[in-house]
Order: C-alpha cells, then sequence, then structure tokens
C-alpha cells in the first residue's frame, strides 16, 4: 500500500496529463490528416500501437532507477555508436540517404535513439567532472568529442535535421554549465565564421534550394512557390486560411485535397491549425511549452548532475524539435525533415521521445528519494 | 558521494534554468505571434488562396454557328479533332511502349515523345499537356480501347472548323486562327481566353459576334492533382456550376457555292483573276471568287511557316482578295458610264455619229483607236468599243462630268459589304492631276473617259453599278447575309435589300445602253460576239482590255522579273468583262477580270457566258422540267 501511496504521491502527474494530452490529439489529427488518403489511411492504427510499445517502453525507463543509466551510460553511449554503423552495413537507402535498420515489419532509425545515448553520455561526463564553474573553452573539448564521434556518422548517413538536434542538445547543455563570457563570445564567433564552410561543403543543393526559397518567401518573391517553395507555401496557406476556430474536424482543404505535404510527418500542425484554427493551435503550443518549462522545472528539482544535464538534455531535445517543426511550418524556417515530437507519425522518433520523456518521470520522482 | 557533495555540486548549474525558461517563452512568443498574423491578421487571404486552390473553372467554348449558302449548302462548320492529353506524372516507363504502339509511332517519332516528355518542368508534371492534337480516329480507337491501361492519357475531342468546298471562294469566307494578345486585350468583356480561335477575315471575321455564342463554364472542386471530387461536401462550401454554352447562330448568305464552282471551272486555263456574281434586283452578292486562292482548312488550322512564306512570294498573289481589296483600271468596262455622261449633258443625241479613222489627234499628240471604225454612234460605239467616239464626247463634256457619273454609280467609293478591308478605288479629279503631275493636259479627260487614266475600280463596284444598268437605274448596296437562323432554324434575322441610290438617268439612256451592251456580245462585229453561246442564255455586256504598264517604276519592278515567261505575261494586258443575263429580263450582273489575260472579249467573255449559261441555263431547264 504503501508502495501504491508513494507512487500516487510520486508520479509526475502534470508531465503525463500534458503528454498524453498531445499523443491523443496527435492520433486524432492523424486520423483526419490520412483517413482520406488510399494508402495512408490505416496510419492512426499504427501509430496507437507504436505508442502503446512506447509507453510501455517509457514505464520501463521510469521504473528502473536513473542511477542504474549513469552506471551504465558508456555502454549506452557505445552501443548507440555501434547501432549508427550497423546502419552502413545493412541499412536501406531512402531518397539517397541511408538512416534505417529493418527488422521484418519493424522500421528502426538508430539516429533517433543515438539522440538519448549522446544525452546520457553527456549527464555522466558532467556528473564525473571534477570542475564547478569557471569553464574555458578547453573544458569544452571531451564533451565535443562525445558529441563529434555520433554527430559524424549521423551527417554522413545523411541526416542533416537529426545531426542539427544533437548539436543543439549539446549547446543546451554545455550553456546549463558556467562557461566564462569570453569562451561563450568565441563559440558564437566561430559558430557564424562556420556557416559559409558549411553552406559550401555541407549542404546538398536541395538544401541549399529550400534555404533560398525561404529567402525569396521573406522578400515577397512568390515565382517559386510553384517548385521549391511550394510546401511552405501550401502549409502556410492551411494555417492562415483556418482563421479563429479552424474549418472543423476532417473539413481543411489543404489537408484533406492534399495541398499540404507531408502532413502525416513533417506538416502536421498545418492539418491541425487548418482544422482547429487559432484556438487549436495555441492549445498546442501551450501544451509544448508546458512541457519545456516543467521539464526544466525537474532538471532544477533534480538531487544529482546526472539527473539535472539528462532532464536539460531531453527538454532540450523536445523543445528544438518542435520550435524548428513549428516555425518550419508557418513558412519561418527552411523546410528540412523534422517531426513534431508526440505529434508526428514515426516510429523511431516516437520510441526517442518516449524513453527520453521516461527518463524525465524518471529524474521528476527520483528527487525524492536519495 | 554522499548526499551533501550532490547538492554542492549542482549549484553550478541553478543560475541557468530562468534563463533557459526565458529563452523557450521568447522562441514561442515568436511562434505565437506568427499564429496571431495568419490566422487572425491575414485570415482572408489565406482563405481565398485554399478557395483558389480547389476551384477549377474549365471554360466550356460554345458551338460556332454554321455557315451556309442560298441554297442551304454548307460553308462552314464543326468537326471534332481528337486530342491527346499526357499527364507525366502518370506515365510508368512500359507506358510509353504500349503508347507508342498505340499511336503507331516510328522510332524516331517515339524519341520526340520521350524527349518531349523530359522536358516536361517538374511543377507542371501533375498537369495534363496536349501532345497530339488531330489524331486519326483508328488511333483514338487504341488508345479508347487500352485506356484503364494508360492512367496518363486522356483524349479529348474539340470541335475545329471544317469547310467542305476546302478553297472555293476562301476570301469571302474566311477563316480562323487563334486570339493574340491584342484581340484579347480588345476582347476583353466579350470572354475570349488564350488559345481559342476567332475570324480573321472575310464573313467569319464580320460575323464573329454572331456565329460565336456565349461560353459556358464548369466550376468544380478538385484536389492537388487536379482531379475532380465528387463528394466535397463535407469539406468544403464552394458551390460547383455548371452553366452550358449557348451555341452560335447560324448564317445563311446570299452566295451560290455551285455557281463558285462553275466560276471556277471556267477559269481553268488562267492562272490568276476574279468574278462577281450579283443579283440585279436586291444587291444580293451570288459569287464572289479570286484565283487563285488557299485551302480554308490548312489556312484555319496551323499553317506550316514555308506554305505561308510560298503563298507571300507566289506571283499569283493568292493571298489578295482580287474582288474587294485590290482595284483595277476598268479600261473599256467604263465605256458605258462615259456615254451616259455625254447622253445626260446634252452635247450628243443617241444619233449623234463620228467618224473613226483609226486614231485622234489632239494638240501634237496622237491617240490610237482599236481599229478605223468609220462612222460610228452611241451604240455603235459601245458595240466596237470605238475609242475615237469617246475620246470626243469626253473632249465635249469635261472629266467632272464623267467622275460625277461614275460616282454615282458607286465608284471611288466603299460599297460596304463590311468584309476584307474593302478598297474604295480610286476617282482622279482634276485637281488631283494638277497636284500630281504639275498641270493639268486634255488626255488626262480623255483616258478616263476609255477607263485608262488613273480610275481604280473594284470588281464589286462594277459589279454593283452593272447591276444598276441592267435594272434600269436602282444602285443597291451589297448583301452577303440572307438570313440569321437559331440552332434550330427559325430566322432571327432576315436582312432587306438596301437600295444605295436612285439614279438619275433618262430610262431611255439606259435602255440605249443596255440594248448596246446586247450587241456586243450578241451583232457581229461586237467585241465579245465570238464568246456568245449560240441558243443559250443571252448576254449582254461590256468587253474591256486594261493596259497594265502605266507607270515607269512597274515597268522596272516587272523587268526585275527574272523569268523571261513571267515577265511576258506580268506585261500583258488584263482582260475584262462586265454585263447581265438573261438580256431581256436580267436577274445577274457579273464581273470577270482575267488578270493579264490579254483582250477581254477573248478571254473574260467566254468565262462569262459559260457561267451564266451554267447558272441560269440549267435554272430554266430545271423550272422547265418542273412545270412538265
Amino acid at each position: 500500500m504503501a508502495l501504491v501511496r508513494s507512487l500516487r504521491d510520486q508520479f509526475d502527474w502534470a508531465l503525463f496529463f500534458a503528454v498524453s494530452a498531445l499523443t491523443i490529439l496527435g492520433v486524432i489529427n492523424l486520423y483526419s490528416a490520412t483517413s482520406q488518403h488510399p494508402t495512408l489511411s490505416g496510419l492512426y492504427i499504427s501509430q496507437i500501437y507504436k505508442l502503446a510499445m512506447g509507453a510501455a517502453i517509457a514505464a520501463f525507463a521510469v521504473a528502473i532507477d536513473y542511477r542504474h543509466f549513469e552506471r551504465n551510460a558508456w555502454s549506452i553511449y557505445v552501443g548507440g555508436i555501434v547501432l549508427l554503423i550497423i546502419v552502413f552495413m545493412v541499412g536501406t537507402t531512402t531518397r539517397g540517404s541511408v538512416r534505417w535498420i529493418h527488422f521484418g515489419s519493424f522500421t528502426l532509425q538508430p539516429s533517433e535513439l543515438v539522440k538519448i545515448s549522446l544525452i546520457i553520455a553527456l549527464a555522466k561526463y558532467l556528473h564525473n567532472d571534477p570542475k564547478s564553474g569557471g569553464r574555458t573553452l578547453k573544458d569544452l573539448v571531451p564533451p565535443g568529442l562525445i558529441l563529434a564521434l555520433p554527430m559524424t556518422l549521423i551527417v554522413l548517413q545523411p541526416d542533416l535535421g537529426t545531426a542539427l538536434i544533437c548539436a543543439a542538445i549539446f549547446g543546451s547543455i554545455m550553456v546549463l554549465t558556467n562557461l566564462k563570457l569570453r569562451s561563450l563570445i568565441t563559440l558564437a564567433l566561430s559558430f557564424i565564421a562556420a556557416i559559409p564552410f558549411a553552406w559550401e561543403y555541407l549542404m546538398r543543393d536541395y538544401q541549399k534550394e529550400r534555404v533560398l526559397a525561404l529567402i525569396a518567401r521573406w522578400s515577397g518573391d512568390t515565382s517559386n512557390i510553384l517548385d521549391t517553395g511550394w510546401h511552405a507555401h501550401q502549409s502556410v496557406i492551411a494555417i492562415g486560411s483556418g482563421g479563429v476556430t479552424g474549418k472543423g474536424f476532417m473539413r481543411g482543404t489543404q489537408s484533406q485535397f492534399g495541398f499540404v505535404p507531408d502532413q502525416h510527418s513533417d506538416f502536421p500542425f498545418a492539418v491541425w491549425s487548418e482544422e482547429f484554427g487559432f484556438l487549436g493551435s495555441v492549445l498546442l503550443l501551450g501544451l509544448y511549452l508546458f512541457i519545456v518549462l516543467w521539464g526544466l522545472r525537474i532538471a532544477s528539482q533534480a538531487k544529482d548532475r546526472f539527473g539535472a544535464v539528462m532532464a536539460v538534455g531531453v527538454t532540450a531535445m523536445i523543445f528544438w524539435q518542435a520550435v524548428i517543426n513549428l516555425a518550419m511550418v508557418m513558412g519561418l524556417l527552411p523546410v528540412v525533415g523534422m517531426t513534431l515530437p508526440l505529434f508526428s507519425y514515426g516510429g523511431s522518433s516516437m520510441l526517442s521521445t518516449m524513453i527520453g520523456l521516461g527518463l524525465l518521470m524518471n529524474v521528476s520522482m527520483r528527487r525524492f528519494s536519495f | 558521494m554522499n548526499l551533501l557533495s550532490h547538492r554542492r555540486e549542482l549549484g553550478e548549474f541553478k543560475k541557468r534554468y530562468k534563463w533557459m525558461a526565458l529563452f523557450a517563452i521568447a522562441c514561442f512568443s515568436v511562434l505565437f505571434l506568427m499564429l496571431v498574423k495568419l490566422q487572425l491578421v491575414e485570415r482572408e487571404h489565406w482563405a481565398s488562396m485554399a478557395r483558389a486552390n480547389i476551384t477549377k473553372t474549365v471554360t466550356l467554348p460554345p458551338t460556332r454557328g454554321i455557315l451556309r449558302d442560298a441554297r442551304g449548302r454548307v460553308i462552314a462548320s464543326n468537326r471534332p479533332s481528337y486530342e491527346v492529353y499526357i499527364t507525366p506524372q502518370l506515365i510508368r516507363p512500359q507506358d510509353i511502349d504500349l503508347f507508342s504502339s498505340l499511336m503507331e509511332f516510328t522510332e524516331a517519332e517515339r524519341e520526340a515523345f520521350i524527349a518531349r516528355l523530359e522536358a516536361v518542368p517538374a511543377y507542371r508534371r501533375t498537369h495534363q499537356i496536349q501532345m497530339f492534337t488531330d489524331v486519326s480516329r483508328d488511333q483514338v480507337a487504341s488508345l479508347e480501347t487500352h485506356h484503364d491501361d494508360l492512367p496518363g492519357v486522356d483524349v479529348v475531342a474539340r470541335p475545329v472548323r471544317h469547310y467542305p468546298y476546302g478553297s472555293l471562294g476562301a476570301h469571302a469566307i474566311g477563316y480562323l486562327n487563334e486570339v493574340s494578345a491584342e484581340d484579347l486585350e480588345r476582347y476583353k468583356d466579350q470572354g475570349f481566353r488564350p488559345g481559342q480561335r476567332i475570324g480573321r477575315s472575310g464573313i467569319e471575321q464580320s460575323l464573329e459576334s454572331i456565329l460565336r455564342g456565349q461560353p459556358g463554364y464548369r466550376r468544380s472542386v478538385v484536389d492537388a492533382r487536379g482531379r475532380r471530387q465528387e463528394d466535397h461536401e463535407s469539406v468544403s462550401d464552394i458551390v460547383p456550376e455548371d452553366v452550358r454554352p449557348v451555341p452560335g447562330r447560324d448564317a445563311v448568305l446570299t452566295l451560290d457555292m455551285e455557281l463558285m464552282r462553275s466560276i471556277h471551272r471556267a477559269f481553268r486555263g488562267h492562272p490568276s483573276g476574279a468574278a462577281v456574281v450579283v443579283d440585279v434586283h436586291t444587291g444580293k452578292i451570288r459569287a464572289l471568287y479570286s484565283k487563285p486562292s488557299y485551302d480554308l482548312n490548312m489556312r484555319s488550322g496551323r499553317l506550316p511557316h514555308d506554305v505561308y512564306q510560298e503563298m507571300l512570294e507566289n506571283p499569283f498573289r493568292p493571298l489578295i482578295d482580287k474582288t474587294i481589296y485590290e482595284s483595277y483600271f476598268p479600261g473599256s468596262t467604263f465605256k458605258p458610264f462615259s456615254s451616259l455622261a455625254a447622253l445626260r449633258d446634252g452635247e450628243i443625241e443617241p444619233s449623234t455619229r463620228f467618224t473613226c479613222k483609226g486614231a485622234y489627234h489632239i494638240g501634237r499628240q496622237r491617240m490610237r483607236c482599236t481599229s478605223a471604225h468609220g462612222e460610228v454612234d452611241a451604240r455603235t460605239a459601245l458595240i466596237r468599243s470605238c475609242n475615237v467616239y469617246f475620246y470626243r464626247i469626253a473632249e465635249m463634256i469635261g472629266l467632272e462630268n464623267i467622275d460625277r457619273v461614275a460616282r454615282e454609280f458607286g465608284l471611288g467609293a466603299r460599297t460596304g459589304i463590311g468584309i476584307n478591308s474593302e478598297s474604295a478605288g480610286f476617282l482622279a479629279t482634276r485637281k488631283w492631276y494638277e497636284e500630281k503631275f504639275g498641270r493639268f493636259r486634255i488626255g488626262y479627260t480623255l483616258n478616263t473617259a476609255i477607263g485608262q487614266g488613273n480610275t481604280r475600280v473594284t470588281l464589286l463596284q462594277l459589279a454593283l453599278s452593272y447591276a444598276a444598268i441592267a435594272n434600269g437605274g436602282t444602285l443597291y448596296a451589297p448583301q452577303l447575309i440572307e438570313r440569321i437562323e437559331a440552332p434550330d432554324g427559325t430566322a432571327i434575322e432576315e436582312p432587306a435589300p438596301q437600295v444605295a441610290r436612285k439614279l438619275d438617268f433618262d430610262p431611255e439612256h439606259i435602255k440605249l445602253i443596255q440594248e448596246a451592251m446586247r450587241g456586243v456580245v450578241n451583232r457581229e462585229g461586237g467585241t465579245a460576239y465570238d464568246a456568245r453561246i449560240p441558243g443559250g442564255v443571252i448576254v449582254a455586256g461590256k468587253t474591256g482590255t486594261a493596259e497594265v504598264i502605266t507607270s515607269r517604276e512597274h515597268r522596272e519592278r516587272i523587268s526585275d522579273e527574272v523569268d523571261e515567261r513571267l515577265r511576258r505575261y506580268l506585261t500583258r494586258s488584263h482582260g475584262w468583262f462586265g454585263g447581265f443575263a438573261p438580256a431581256d429580263d436580267p436577274e445577274v450582273a457579273i464581273i470577270v477580270l482575267v488578270e493579264h489575260g490579254g483582250a477581254g472579249g477573248r478571254t473574260a467573255a467566254p468565262i462569262a457566258t459559260q457561267v451564266l449559261e451554267e447558272y441560269l441555263g440549267s435554272r430554266d431547264l430545271a423550272l422547265a422540267q418542273r412545270r412538265n
């Protein structure tokens, strides 16, 4: 009885309800986005299965005291790297990049899971780091290497979106540490200096086209809306035409008649926003902001560095993915392959998000235990 | 590690959470403001774009009215042309093989087709693209049979104009071609769209607003791939509309295509010329014939550039409408007007005689006649076409009198037929001669009297004026439209014949001219005596042989011509015949011009008598048969 009571008292209901609400709305939206589609119409059922599986694994991640993860952090990290190497050996090539491993009918995207193993590894490193404040650029080298190894492998796939998220997670965690102002400025300047290099050597033509399409959008040039700017344009039409209350469930013309691109994977927010309008969109935005702020609260209450860094890492992962995806769907950022966590269809991203949230819940619950 | 150490180490992180939270709030605020902008401020703009996305309005072209001749024969109608539309997105590699074999492509055609497919830009690949026009019925049948195997191939029937008579009467009937940017601007409010066709010349052009009808449209709801959505009510409130097009009205023309065909037969052997036939009691035009011509079906389609270039350079000028657009020196066909001018003036009596010794002297100049005609009066002067007689009367009455009569007969002014940029012809006045040549000479008057001055007439003008002589002095306005009909055949409009002018001549004088013209064909010594058809319809008329070398420029232009035979041809005179029949009770007037045909009596007159015999003779026969 005591155990049940303590579980009830310690369980983070706020986080649970916010996440549940988002996933349920995500399934409802997926139903609207795909049920008229000839081949995707059963997708929402599949999403429910994936959710259930994700919830089970999350429960597992909650149940185990996170200090076990701390103890096995390096093994987990190495496991992630091994998965990334396996992709190159047995992975399948889709649209020019190697991202997926097939187990029968199940498809796994290791780069998604590597985000979690990276967070755990960085948490482990900072947990054991004797320093406490006054960090300089030199102190960034070891964690930087921890990032560099998986990130290089991900860039080689290539999966620029995930690589970017890994870098963002790393950056967010490092901001947590007390880096000297001078080091921070140097870092920011070198990042800006790296942009032309990245443009020239890292980015593919189609990626550059999307960036140029965005710039064209902002300068009012509509000549490209038929090709490179088509996706962003149709998505913005969907959102804007939703108005205050939206066109109603299953009644969005942009969504139902196939104008919104990749509506189940990258652009589900456009579907939601068209059908539920400004009010529905603000609700969704609010839920994401709540999870992010709540995650930071959990981090601040963590009892050790490992828990705090892990909580910040998971929160950063959800925050950056959500913000980049929403900004892209609203036409504020170029179109990159980035799913909306908890809302988009997709097994691997659902899995990594659920594990991450499990870990967050774990940290939240263990704040009382030691 | 003990609990305390954990707490101490966390101190480093504590300051940062607040800033992170503020950063997250700031980012979400930007997203929030963007939602405010898109969904609250700009909603109308995006909503209209969303509507435009799913609304597809297809214009339904009306059926163009049919043209018939006076006897109900179809001159211009519509037939379906089958066009093949390809949606590149839906073409699979194996489809190309099947499609090529159904279309019976050669290897080269197949390659060309693949090249065209690949050239389609990405954003158009989901659209239907017109790739082949006017495919054969066999090809259509094969494609339709395999319709389910070729989802990216659609065959659409579109009406195209069809002219059963091909090149016969092409100038008068006219053709269609695609509307130009200027047309779209000019007829903005009439619902023209790019790609539509518009009457470009002749009757097709002048009756455009009657023949065209009104386009309808179909508004439907489509998805992103342009596919029509039938059960869209649950999704959109756009109301599909189906407005049927209103077909154009049909027109019955005054032309008689069998008469035209008969003229065409009679012109065999002459490369270039024209003829006009009008009803003398109404001004209704029975024939407008200009040779050489061009096939209207080809001209209305996609005329190959080299064919057009060839027509432009053709010395016989197939593009020129020689009945209305071009004007000519009338030669001796002008003489009846000179006679009427002199008779009305009272300077001569019908019986007044002059002696022709083969030439006429004025000052130091000697003006030749066709031969020495001896004693000639008004009648014989016309019958034998004696120039000396007309020199004499011209000297007596002066240029102004001749011009006045010509003007009363409608020369020098547009008849108002309303097609093909009608020429007004030209009547040279004393003032014009003074300005052009510095001073006026009496010779100009003499030449004008025999149709060799600077007077220029169109065949249509001459035909109407000869009709006025034939009917005793009523000049009619030309009439091309017999009736405008609704598609069900009921008459909407039947224009009545219009009198342009009642001419003020002594009926006796007109009668004299009529009789003299009868003599031209039927009296021995008449200039067209050899062209008469014994026992046939009695034709009255006047021949003319108009010299064409009248200016130095003209002579130089001709001498540039390399081909010797062509050069000789181009220096030969035009042969004229103007007349009416039957001589006792005239029904139609006819003008025939054989360009560079030489003497009118030998070339133009036989054409006229043959045509009139076929037209009136056969009709008399048919009437006689009906009576029995």
